[in-house]
C-alpha cells in the first residue's frame, strides 16, 4: 500500500510537470504575445519607439530571456542571479538571453511580401543582469506571479481568488442538484426497465447528453428570458451574476440589485442548464450501471432470503452499483475549480472557465497558466483519490 | 419424398442461411426505429450541403448592400432571388450560409473521424500485437492524454495555431484539395485543415484503447495462431486477421466521434477559437448571431438546430449500430 501510494506521488509529479512543461512551452512559442500590438504603434510617428523601449518591454514580460530560464523562473523561482558560493560568485557571465535581437527584412519569393526573422543578437542578457529584477517566488511555492493584461501588476493569485467563489457556487449547485435528482431517476428506470417512465426518460435523456451546452444555453435564454420579457410575464434575468441597477419581474416584484433574491435569479438559467446536461449524464450511467448489478447471483440471494424488494434495491444494489460512479464524483473537482468554460460563456458569469478563456484571448499568459497549472494538479489528485476510493468501496480491487 | 423434393429443400433451405454478415447487421440495424430514422435523416442533409452550390441562391460572401435583418422570404429585385431566411447583420443570405457552413462543418468532422480512426487503429494494433516496452509507452502516454482536460489544451493549441497560420506547414496539394471540397480558396481552407489536425490529434485516444483490447483478445484466438503456424508475417496477421475482426466497435466509436467532433468544432468556433467568420460554420454562426438574441431570437436557433440535430442523429446512428454489430445478440 505504501509503495504504492509512493510510486504513483512520483508519477503524479512527472505527470503534472510533462503538463506543465507542454503547455508552458505551446504559450510561449505562439506568435502574437504580448507584444502584437508593439509593431503597429513603432509605424505611428506620434508615438515613436525606440530600441531601448523595446529592450525594456521585452525585459518587463522576460521575453529577453531564453525559454528553459524563462520556465524555471516561472516554475521555481530560479536562476535570480549568480550562483554565490562562500562569496565567491560563480556562472555570472553565463548567457542567458538576448536583449537586443537583430532582425533581418527578407522578401518571401512566394508570397511577395517582406517577413522579418530574428537572425542575430546585439546585445545579450548575462547571468548577473538577473539581480534586482523583480521575481516571482515560483509557482511550485504558490506564487503565481503577476497579471500582465486583465489586472495590470496584479497578482494572478487575487484575480483567481476574486473568481473562485463564483465558480464554486454555479458548479457545486449544479453538481449537488445533478447527483441528487439523476441517481434516483437513473435507479427508477433501471428498477422498471421497459416501462413508459424508462422509454420516455432515456429517450429524453439522451437527447439531454446529445445536445451541445452552448445551443441548450442560448435555447434556454430565449425561452425563459426574452420572449416572457417581451410577453410581460414573469422571466428569468440572463447574463452576469447579478444585475447592476434594480428592476421588476412580473408577479415576483421589485428586485434590489445584489440582493440574495437578484443573485438567486441569475444562477437560476446557468445552473439549470449545467444540472440538465449532467442528470442526463448520471442517470444513463446509474441506468446501466444497475441493471449490471441487479443481473448479479447476490443480488438473486437478497432476494430469495426474502428481504423487502426495498432494501434489494437500495441496500444490495443500489450501493454495488454506485462504486463505478466515484469516478464521476471524483472528477468533479477540478471542475469545481476550472468552472464551465462555455456556459460561463454564455451565461457572462463573472468565474474561473471565463477568466481563462479572457486570459487566453488577451495574451494574458501568468493567468492562463496558472488556471491551466493548477487544473493539472488537481485532476492528477483526483485520479489518486478514485483509486484509493475503489479499494474503500470494493474489497476485491487491490492497489498494486 | 423424392429425390428432386429433398434437392429443393435443402436449396431453399441454404437460401435462407445465405445471408453475408453485411446483410445481417442491415437486418438488425433496420430494427432500430430511431437509428433508421436519423440514418435517413442524415443523409437527407449529406446530400443538401453536397448540392450546396445547386441550392444556394447566393454566394457565400455575398453582401447585399444596405438589406440587413431582412425578412424571411424577401425577393432580392435586382436577381429576382429569393432570402429564404434573410439575411445577417451585415447583409448575407443567411440560408446560403447555413447550407455552405453544413459543408464545412459535416466536412471537418467527417475527416476528422477518419483520420482519427485510423491513427487510433494503428496505434492500438501495434500496442496490443507487440507488447512489452511498445505497448506500456503509447498507453502510458494514452492515459496521460486523458487525464489532461481536453477543452483547455484544445484552446491553448488552437490559439496557438490559428494566430500564426505558417506555423505548421501544410502541402499546397492538400490545401487545393480541401479547398475543392468546401468550395473555399487554398488559403482560406487552412483553418479548417488546422481545426482537423487539432480534433483528430485528441481523438484517437479512444479508438486507441479500443483497439488494444480487441487485438488482446483476438492474439489468443486459434485462428491467429493457423495463420501463423501458415506463415504469415506480423503484418500480414495485423491486416487479414485482426483488424477485421476488431472493426465492431471501431465502427460505433466512429459514429459516435462523428458527433463529438460536430459539437467540438462548433464549440471551438462558438468560443472564438476554430475557423473565422467569413468562412461560416455552424458554430461561428450562432457565435454571430449570439448578440442578436433579443431582437431576433430565430437567427442563433437556425444554425444551432443543425448542430443538435446532427449530433443526436449520429448518436442513434451509433446506437443502432452498437446492437446491429454485436455478435452475442442471436437474429
Amino acid at each position: 500500500m505504501a509503495a504504492f501510494f509512493i510510486r504513483r506521488i512520483f508519477q503524479m509529479i512527472i505527470v503534472v510537470l510533462v503538463s506543465a512543461i507542454a503547455s508552458y512551452a505551446l504559450l510561449n512559442l505562439a506568435p502574437g504575445g504580448p507584444l502584437a500590438g508593439l509593431r503597429q504603434q513603432q509605424q505611428n510617428a506620434r508615438f515613436q519607439i525606440n530600441e531601448d523601449d523595446i529592450a525594456r518591454i521585452r525585459a518587463y514580460f522576460e521575453l529577453d530571456l531564453y525559454l528553459p530560464y524563462r520556465f524555471t523562473r516561472w516554475l521555481i523561482g530560479v536562476p535570480r542571479g549568480p550562483i554565490v558560493i562562500g562569496g565567491q560568485e560563480y556562472f555570472s557571465d553565463l548567457t542567458i538571453g538576448c536583449r537586443k535581437p537583430t532582425e533581418t527584412e527578407t522578401l518571401n519569393q512566394k508570397t511577395g511580401e517582406y517577413e522579418s526573422r530574428i537572425t542575430g543578437c546585439k546585445e545579450y542578457v548575462q547571468l548577473k543582469d538577473l539581480e534586482g529584477r523583480r521575481t516571482s517566488r515560483g509557482i511550485l511555492l504558490g506564487d503565481f506571479g503577476l497579471s500582465w493584461r486583465i489586472l495590470r501588476d496584479r497578482p494572478v493569485a487575487d484575480l483567481l481568488l476574486s473568481r473562485l467563489p463564483k465558480t464554486l457556487q454555479l458548479i457545486g449547485l449544479s453538481t449537488l442538484l445533478s447527483l441528487l435528482i439523476g441517481i434516483p431517476l437513473g435507479v427508477y428506470s433501471a428498477v422498471r426497465q421497459y416501462s413508459r417512465f424508462d422509454y420516455i426518460f432515456t429517450t429524453l435523456a439522451f437527447m439531454g447528453s446529445a445536445m451541445p451546452t452552448f445551443f441548450f444555453g442560448i435555447l434556454m435564454i430565449i425561452i425563459f428570458s426574452i420572449v416572457p420579457k417581451e410577453a410581460g410575464l414573469p422571466y428569468v434575468p440572463a447574463g452576469l451574476s447579478e444585475s447592476v441597477r434594480d428592476y421588476t419581474v412580473p408577479l415576483i416584484g421589485a428586485v434590489e440589485a445584489g440582493s440574495f433574491k437578484d443573485r438567486f435569479l441569475h444562477i437560476l438559467l446557468p445552473a439549470a442548464v449545467l444540472t440538465i446536461v449532467n442528470i442526463s449524464l448520471y442517470s444513463r450511467f446509474v441506468r446501466a450501471s444497475m441493471l449490471e448489478v441487479m443481473r448479479q447471483d447476490y443480488v438473486r440471494t437478497a432476494r430469495a432470503k426474502g428481504l423487502t424488494e426495498r432494501v434489494v434495491i437500495l441496500k444490495h444494489a443500489l450501493r454495488n452499483a454506485l462504486i463505478p460512479f466515484i469516478t464521476i464524483v471524483v472528477f468533479t473537482l477540478p471542475g469545481l475549480f476550472s468552472g464551465a468554460i462555455i456556459t460561463e460563456s454564455i451565461f457572462a458569469w463573472p468565474g474561473m472557465g471565463r477568466l481563462y478563456l479572457l486570459a487566453l484571448g488577451d495574451y494574458d499568459y501568468p493567468v492562463a497558466m496558472s488556471i491551466f497549472f493548477i487544473l493539472a494538479v488537481l485532476t492528477v489528485i483526483a485520479t489518486l483519490l478514485r483509486d484509493f476510493l475503489y479499494t474503500l468501496a470494493d474489497p476485491r480491487i487491490r492497489l498494486s | 419424398m423424392s429425390v428432386a423434393q429433398v434437392a429443393n429443400l435443402s436449396a431453399e433451405a441454404i437460401s435462407i442461411e445465405e445471408r453475408s454478415p453485411f446483410q445481417i447487421v442491415m437486418m438488425r440495424f433496420k430494427r432500430h426505429r430511431l437509428a433508421m430514422v436519423s440514418l435517413v435523416l442524415m443523409i437527407f442533409i449529406f446530400s443538401i450541403t453536397v448540392f450546396a452550390p445547386l441550392i444556394a441562391p447566393f454566394q457565400v460572401q455575398e453582401l447585399s448592400v444596405n438589406k440587413y435583418f431582412v425578412a424571411w422570404g424577401t425577393v432580392d429585385e435586382a436577381t429576382g432571388r429569393v432570402h429564404h431566411m434573410g439575411t445577417d447583420h451585415i447583409g448575407r443570405d443567411y440560408f446560403s450560409r447555413l447550407i455552405y457552413a453544413g459543408r464545412i462543418s459535416l466536412t471537418v468532422a467527417l475527416i476528422s473521424v477518419i483520420i482519427s480512426e485510423t491513427i487510433g487503429i494503428v496505434i492500438g494494433a501495434v500496442s496490443g500485437f507487440f507488447g512489452g516496452w511498445i505497448d506500456s509507452v503509447l498507453m502510458r502516454f494514452v492515459e496521460f492524454m486523458l487525464t489532461i482536460p481536453t477543452l483547455p489544451l484544445l484552446l491553448i493549441i488552437s490559439a496557438m495555431l490559428l494566430r500564426d497560420e505558417n506555423l505548421i506547414p501544410i502541402p499546397e496539394s492538400i490545401l487545393k484539395f480541401m479547398g475543392n471540397l468546401l468550395l473555399l480558396t487554398p488559403r482560406d481552407a487552412r483553418s479548417a485543415v488546422l481545426i482537423i489536425l487539432i480534433l483528430a490529434g485528441f481523438g484517437w485516444l479512444n479508438a486507441a484503447q479500443l483497439m488494444r483490447g480487441m487485438v488482446l483478445s483476438l492474439r489468443e484466438q486459434t485462428f491467429v495462431e493457423a495463420s501463423r503456424s501458415l506463415g504469415a508475417s506480423n503484418f500480414r496477421i495485423i491486416t487479414r486477421d485482426m483488424i477485421p475482426n476488431a472493426m465492431a466497435p471501431i465502427i460505433v466509436d466512429a459514429s459516435l466521434g462523428l458527433a463529438g467532433y460536430i459539437v467540438g468544432e462548433a464549440a471551438l468556433a462558438f468560443l472564438g477559437f476554430g475557423i473565422q467568420d467569413p468562412i461560416p460554420t455552424w458554430g461561428n454562426m450562432l457565435a454571430a448571431s449570439q448578440q442578436f438574441m433579443l431582437d431576433r431570437p430565430w437567427l442563433p436557433l437556425v444554425p444551432g438546430l443543425p448542430i443538435f440535430i446532427c449530433a443526436l442523429a449520429f448518436n442513434y446512428i451509433g446506437d443502432g449500430l452498437r446492437d446491429a454489430l454485436d455478435p452475442r445478440l442471436k437474429l
